[in-house]
């Protein structure tokens, strides 16, 4: 009991130092490359110069890099996530408005997808079909030659809700190692003799061959949230989805030091989590 | 016998995208202003952009920069992935801690926003290949960890390995088990790697230029010329315009059908 | 029984002649922004999407027709300017409440004014009335009289309260009381804002029907242009208040009944060179720059009919010079209009030392002369122009190597470390009246783009435009204004430190059903006269596929 504890607790450390890491390395980024601290807003020649120098001012970093991480950890214990630069909204409230169309459409696209490609491993298994695997085959060969910004853009065009899009970038990744995965499960020596027995096909399935692939199972799953979050970006900035991926796109475009922290840090957070769990599961399984 | 058609398939694409200049009929930037979006003829095997530039020279040439430079970036990738992961499964302990820590966060650090960055602070008079061949290095810098777990547990795996056992036992010497035992096992996994990534990284310079990311005007590739799709209802009358994206996925699904099954590794 | 029938009737054909045939009153006009508008508050509107609702939710003093492009009195039944020109004095209408019904008199444009001219406030609203040190006093002798005095005279003064949207003084609800004829009633960040008619707009049409006809606006925010257009053919939206030229192309051989083209705008594209002496450029580079002929030579040999035709499918016309020529009052015609010439241009060359040796152009110590041309990614147009001139430099044996950086790297290599040789980008000319510009044309100015706040003029002819845009500033009539400003365009077109490439047409697109739509010019095109628009019965849909 004490030793899991130990475990989880030095987990939850490792994931809390990765997160914030992952927010200074993402900082420095910001901060130091080209572009940081002008505003379009520059340009305009209906602003008298010392308009421009105090929207200059505004954008510079006093003190240095550190010393503005220190200060945003020390407000965001408080609840206070800071303030976007460039919608000048506070970032706690803008990731409260776009986080559940990301989580709904990422959620949505990663049970369809996990569900058609079960499904149709299993019922390939099942129904012994040749049919149905050569389909799923191709269609996971065709559908993975895609590009995820091309798919993005068809799903505009069909209007098609994200997560669509999200389920069938997710699909042909996910079904060609299910596929493997079960079929390899499926012939172990001990399937094979419980299928020599005249145990039903069904009760062997869901009762001997997920159970046995189920460590392995889970370890995608986590795998297949983060890669179903990072294709979410490009998917909804070409698609105008007002969610995370969206404002994370338009934040480094717009080099949003506070907003920019803000969703590395929860991005970072929600990957190491993932894997984290994926990790655990694989183990305990084991 | 699949894998015989796509392995000529393969090879027939590669040649002409290494002897672009030999295939092309024109070069890739010249203009032909007074025939703009031309629907293809015989002088335009595949039509004119809306600049006017013949399509088929631009796919061309557009193959020679994704085609060779993925493999190099895949390369790069599967390298350092190796490397690392071999490093982290035999030796263990914080190190291997380590390093699937830094894998975490290179999958989670925007690599849109990094890409961004590169492309500004490269200095101005560099020429457009140049550029090319830095986002492509990019790319195969920043792709290793999806690799790296993979050699990982193969190389956890071999670790404790019964053979490998042995020959710790008998005293075999750090440096020649290694040598002799280990890198011959993680060949075949690595080359899997190797070849599983290059279609992916096809597949990230086309999502990444039809986001403005990736190759730099005028030099085509399969990403740049895709971005003519972004108007989907042009594609219904210029039906024409589909044959970068053809291509693109013609090539990616012969890769996955040359690579050999897990039945036939194991 | 019998005789109320033919007086009901009669009542009933009376109600049916006020009312115009086929389109009734009611309805929501729904179309996009193409970004998220920073603010509500009318003084700190400095984009694009936040002047959009400003131009719709906000009551001016004075509103400038965009039609007509005259004044015409709005909140202010009369004004008069005093003869210094420091003073303004409005009439002000009578008997007028803002949305939620808080009285309007003038300690509001007391208000306004004073909120404006903080100096704390950095907005280019207030800016353009900043005209000298000191500050704004403004006095409400009456609730229907207000009197403003400014420090300095200021050039076109009445004109610039078209953009001074009135703010209650005394309503609870701040800056969302507002005077005009819409106000915002529901926002959803990222998504929608959604405008409802202003149950106390003062505006009344001929008949005395309270504007606007219309009830609602649904303004969706959306920055993908091609998806606006896909939802406007559907039927979904009914205005696109600014197309591209490839889609207004499209469209048009689609549907030509809902494409309007305003006529050519006011916006201008051009191609600078860097002439900063902290550019960190070799000594040659800065020397081909700075040499006039050189400049001249490359804008001749740069072909503006291709640019138009190609680029804009013909819906864009060669520019020369800072003002378009849609700007009937300040631009100059008397300038001549120089033409493609390769071979003129050519000639130039040779004539400034530089010489052609196989097909490369090389100057008199040997360099060859190339140099790259950068601009913002993101704008597929500007692409085009870039890669167009790259082509149309080699002819004169000129190498252009074009680079695409975003939006702030290009900013930041722009005005702080002057590391670029040449640059594309576009002027958005909001303005008629140039004096709007004066940090462009005065070489002190921050967007004196090619050599920014120069400290003294570096050239003559700089130090003479400085000279005339300060004259021209001050000057008393119009006319003399004017006379100033066509001496700077024609030192410009001298000079060619801005090489003018073209101006855009202003195309629009309108659904069928919406009545009295006229797009025009000035921004904004496609709704400036949202009040008067009517919506009919919604078009047939098959019909647009």
């Amino acid at each position: 009991m004490r030793a899991r504890i130990q475990i989880i607790g030095s987990q939850l450390l490792t994931l809390a130092a990765l997160g914030l890491f992952g927010g200074l390395l993402s900082a420095s980024l910001v901060r130091f490359a080209p572009g940081y601290g002008v505003d379009e807003r520059e340009l305009d020649p209906r602003l008298s110069q010392a308009s421009v120098e105090a929207i200059r001012n505004s954008h510079r970093l006093t003190g240095g890099l550190l010393s503005y991480y220190r200060h945003f950890l020390a407000s965001a214990l408080q609840g206070d996530f800071g303030r976007s630069e460039w919608l000048e909204r506070p970032v706690s409230s803008l990731i409260k408005e776009r986080f559940p169309v990301t989580a709904r459409s990422v959620v949505l696209g990663v049970t369809l997808a996990w569900a058609t490609a079960l499904g149709i491993s299993l019922s390939g298994l099942f129904f012994r079909g040749f049919f149905l695997d050569i389909s799923g085959t191709l269609a996971s060969s065709v559908l993975i030659a895609l590009p995820t910004a091309v798919i993005a853009v068809f799903s505009v065009y069909l209007r098609a809700p994200v997560f669509l899009a999200i389920a069938v970038v997710m699909f042909p990744k996910l079904f060609r190692y299910l596929r493997n995965l079960l079929a390899e499960a499926y012939a172990q020596p001990y399937i094979l003799a419980a299928r020599s027995r005249g145990i039903g096909r069904a009760r062997i399935l869901f009762q001997h061959v997920l159970p046995l692939a189920s460590p392995a199972l889970f370890a995608l799953f986590g795998v297949s949230l983060s890669m179903a979050f990072g294709a979410a970006i490009p998917i909804e900035a070409l698609c105008d989805s007002p969610g995370v991926g969206q404002l994370a796109w338009q934040a480094a475009l717009n080099r949003d030091l506070p907003l920019i922290m803000n969703l590395t840090l929860l991005i970072t957070l929600l990957t190491v989590a993932a894997n984290l769990l994926a990790n655990a599961a694989h183990e305990r399984a084991l | 016998m699949l894998r015989g058609i796509s392995a000529v398939i393969l090879c027939v694409i590669f040649t002409a995208g290494l002897f672009a200049g030999a295939v092309a009929p024109y070069p890739y930037t010249k203009q032909f202003r007074e025939r703009v979006n031309a629907a293809p003829s015989a002088s335009h095997w595949l039509g004119t952009d809306s600049l006017g530039r013949d399509l088929f020279a631009r796919l061309v040439y557009g193959t020679r920069v994704s085609l060779l430079l993925s493999p190099a970036a895949a390369f790069l990738s599967t390298l350092i992935a190796g490397v690392l992961g071999g490093f982290a499964g035999l030796v263990g302990g914080w190190c291997e801690r380590l390093i699937l820590a830094a894998a975490d966060l290179s999958m989670a650090l925007p690599l849109l926003f990094v890409l961004l960055a590169l492309r500004a602070l490269l200095p101005l008079n560099v020429s457009p290949l140049v550029s090319v061949i830095a986002t492509f290095a990019l790319l195969g810098l920043l792709g290793w960890p999806s690799s790296l777990r993979v050699v990982w547990a193969t190389t956890k795996n071999l670790r404790n390995s019964d053979f490998l056992l042995l020959a710790r036992a008998t005293g075999c010497g750090r440096s020649r088990m290694i040598a002799r035992h280990v890198l011959p096992n993680l060949r075949p996994v690595m080359f899997a790697q190797f070849w599983i990534s290059i279609p992916l990284f096809v597949l990230t310079e086309a999502t990444l230029s039809m986001l403005g990311l990736g190759v730099m005007e005028p030099l085509p590739s399969w990403g740049n010329l895709l971005r003519g799709l972004e108007d989907v209802s042009a594609v219904s009358t210029n039906p024409w315009r589909l044959a970068p994206l053809i291509v693109l996925m013609v090539v990616v699904v012969c890769f996955q059908l040359i690579l050999p099954t897990p039945e036939e590794t194991a | 029984m019998r005789s109320r029938l033919p007086r009901n009737l009669a009542l009933l054909i009376l109600l049916a002649r006020a009312l115009p045939v086929g389109a009734q009153t009611g309805g929501e006009l729904h179309f996009c922004l193409h970004g998220e508008p920073k603010t509500f508050n009318p003084i700190l509107v400095d984009d694009e999407p936040s002047e959009n609702i400003r131009y719709l939710t906000g009551g001016v003093l004075i509103r400038l027709n965009r039609q007509s492009q005259a004044l015409e009195p709005a909140l202010a039944t009369s004004w008069t300017i005093s003869r210094d020109r420091r003073t303004i004095t409005f009439h002000l209408r009578k008997e007028i409440h803002f949305s939620d019904g808080t009285p309007f008199s003038s300690e509001d444009v007391g208000y306004t004014m004073r909120m404006l001219m903080d100096p704390e406030t950095h907005s280019s609203t207030g800016d353009a009335f900043r005209s000298g040190e000191g500050s704004v006093a403004v006095e409400s002798p009456a609730p229907d009289l207000a009197v403003i005095t400014f420090p300095a005279p200021i050039a076109g003064l009445e004109r610039l309260f078209d953009q001074v949207a009135i703010l209650s003084a005394h309503s609870p609800k701040k800056e969302m009381a507002v005077l005009g004829p819409f106000y915002v009633a529901d926002y959803k960040a990222g998504s929608y804002i959604l405008l409802q008619k202003n149950p106390n707009y003062w505006k009344h049409d001929a008949q005395g029907h309270a504007l606007p006809y219309i009830d609602s606006v649904r303004l969706d925010i959306q920055r993908n242009r091609d998806i606006e257009l896909l939802r406007f053919r559907r039927g979904e939206l009914q205005l696109i208040n600014r197309l591209d030229a490839e889609q207004f192309d499209r469209l048009q051989h689609e549907n030509p009944a809902v494409t309007r083209n305003a006529g050519t705008g006011l916006d201008a594209e051009e191609l600078w060179f860097n002439q900063s002496p902290a550019a960190p450029l070799p000594e040659y580079k800065k020397a081909w720059f700075g040499a006039k002929e050189f400049r001249k030579a490359i804008s001749m040999a740069i072909n503006r009919g291709d640019l138009c035709r190609i680029v804009y499918a013909g819906y864009a016309k060669p520019a020369y010079g800072p003002v378009s020529p849609s700007n009937h009052f300040w631009f100059n015609s008397s300038l001549e209009e120089p033409k493609y010439d390769a071979q003129a241009a050519l000639r130039l060359l040779t004539q400034a030392g530089f010489r052609l040796e196989n097909d490369t152009l090389k100057d008199r110590a040997g360099n060859r002369v190339e140099f790259t041309l950068v601009t913002n990614s993101g704008n597929a147009a500007r692409e085009k122009m870039a890669t167009m001139v790259q082509q149309d430099l080699s002819q004169v044996g000129v190498k252009v190597n074009v680079v695409t950086l975003d939006f702030p790297s290009l900013i930041e290599r722009m005005t702080r470390t002057f590391d670029y040789e040449a640059c594309i980008l576009g002027l958005v000319n909001t303005d008629l009246d140039p004096n709007g510009q004066m940090t462009v044309w005065l070489s002190s100015g921050e967007n004196h783009q090619w050599n920014p706040s120069q400290k003294a003029p570096a050239t003559p002819w700089e130090a003479e435009v400085d000279k005339l845009m300060r004259e021209q500033a001050a000057a008393p009539t119009d006319k003399g204004r004017k006379a100033k400003f066509d001496r700077v365009q024609q030192i410009v077109a001298e000079q060619q430190p801005f090489i003018y490439l073209i101006n855009k047409d202003v195309l629009v697109a309108v659904s069928s059903n919406v009545v009295g739509a006229a797009p025009v010019v000035l921004n904004p095109p496609g709704f400036w006269n949202v009040e008067t628009l009517r919506l009919g019965p919604a078009p047939d849909l098959g019909a647009q596929r």
